[in-house]
């Protein structure tokens, strides 16, 4: 056990690091630009969903692309578009790549919404720090509903590390499982991937 | 050892936020540069029918 630990330890110290290998600032700088989009009304609200803000709650995890939530500030009509946000992350250094617009070397995904559940998630999130920088990250118990709902392999893996990491209060989680009428899909999952997690 | 490497995770999942993010860029740094040398191309070509299947199915997923 002792040689577990000290292994660990050595592993660690390794990987974190992370000044002397990284330190190019980019998430920071993308973050700059989401907050200039709000700032200048582009956007009323946002918040980061996906594997960067699960990276919040649990251990880092690889990924390529920064999802951004987005609430728009005149949404009109049905059809939304975010046509508004690309026109303005262009002219300030942005280039748009397929479904992804890369902001200080980082792909950004805009999302608007698709369900209440999402957009109570990007109405719920909180304030984080990044580098003296503020952003706003979703609750780990929306993250985990949205997973649930979205059903994709890592999506279902995600949900398992939040689970066995007890980084979400279960009363909650619950209540906006049943809220968005997830309970039956939630107890599948349980019982197909989470017994004796809990 | 599987003490080890859960002991490891909780000390990663405390760190910074900030600390977390750098090690997302080396991260993505990484996987960036695993695709580019052709590595994982090569991964690839030495699957058999059966996984390569498999990996088919979890694209069409995401």
């Amino acid at each position: 056990m002792h040689e577990a630990g000290s292994l660990s330890g050595l592993l660690f110290s390794r990987f974190c690091r992370v000044r002397s290998f990284v330190d190019n600032g980019f998430v920071k700088r993308t973050i700059e630009m989401l907050n200039a989009l709000q700032a200048d009304g582009v956007i009323h609200h946002y918040a980061i969903g996906g594997a960067v803000a699960a990276t919040f709650y649990l251990e880092p995890a690889a990924t390529l692309d920064v999802d951004v939530f987005v609430l728009l500030s005149n949404p009109t009509g049905t059809l939304v578009s975010l046509t508004p946000i690309y026109e303005y992350l262009k002219a300030r250094g942005g280039i748009e790549d397929r479904e992804h617009i890369v902001l200080g070397d980082w792909p950004v995904q805009f999302l608007i919404p698709a369900n209440e559940l999402e957009t109570e998630a990007v109405a719920a999130s909180v304030p984080v720090d990044v580098e003296g920088v503020r952003t706003w990250i979703m609750l780990a118990e929306h993250l985990v509903a949205i997973a649930l709902a979205t059903g994709r392999a890592k999506d279902y893996i995600r949900v398992v590390q939040f689970i066995k990491e007890k980084a979400v209060d279960q009363m909650m989680l619950l209540g906006i499982l049943k809220k968005y009428g997830l309970l039956p899909k939630w107890q599948q999952f349980q019982d197909k991937y989470l017994e004796g997690a809990l | 050892m599987s003490k080890g490497k859960d002991e490891m995770r909780q000390r990663l999942a405390s760190l910074s936020f900030t600390e977390k993010i750098k090690i997302l860029e080396k991260l993505r740094d990484r996987s960036l540069a695993i695709a580019a040398s052709g590595l994982r191309a090569k991964a690839v070509s030495d699957q058999t029918p059966a996984s390569k299947e498999m990996i088919a199915n979890q694209r069409k997923e995401d």
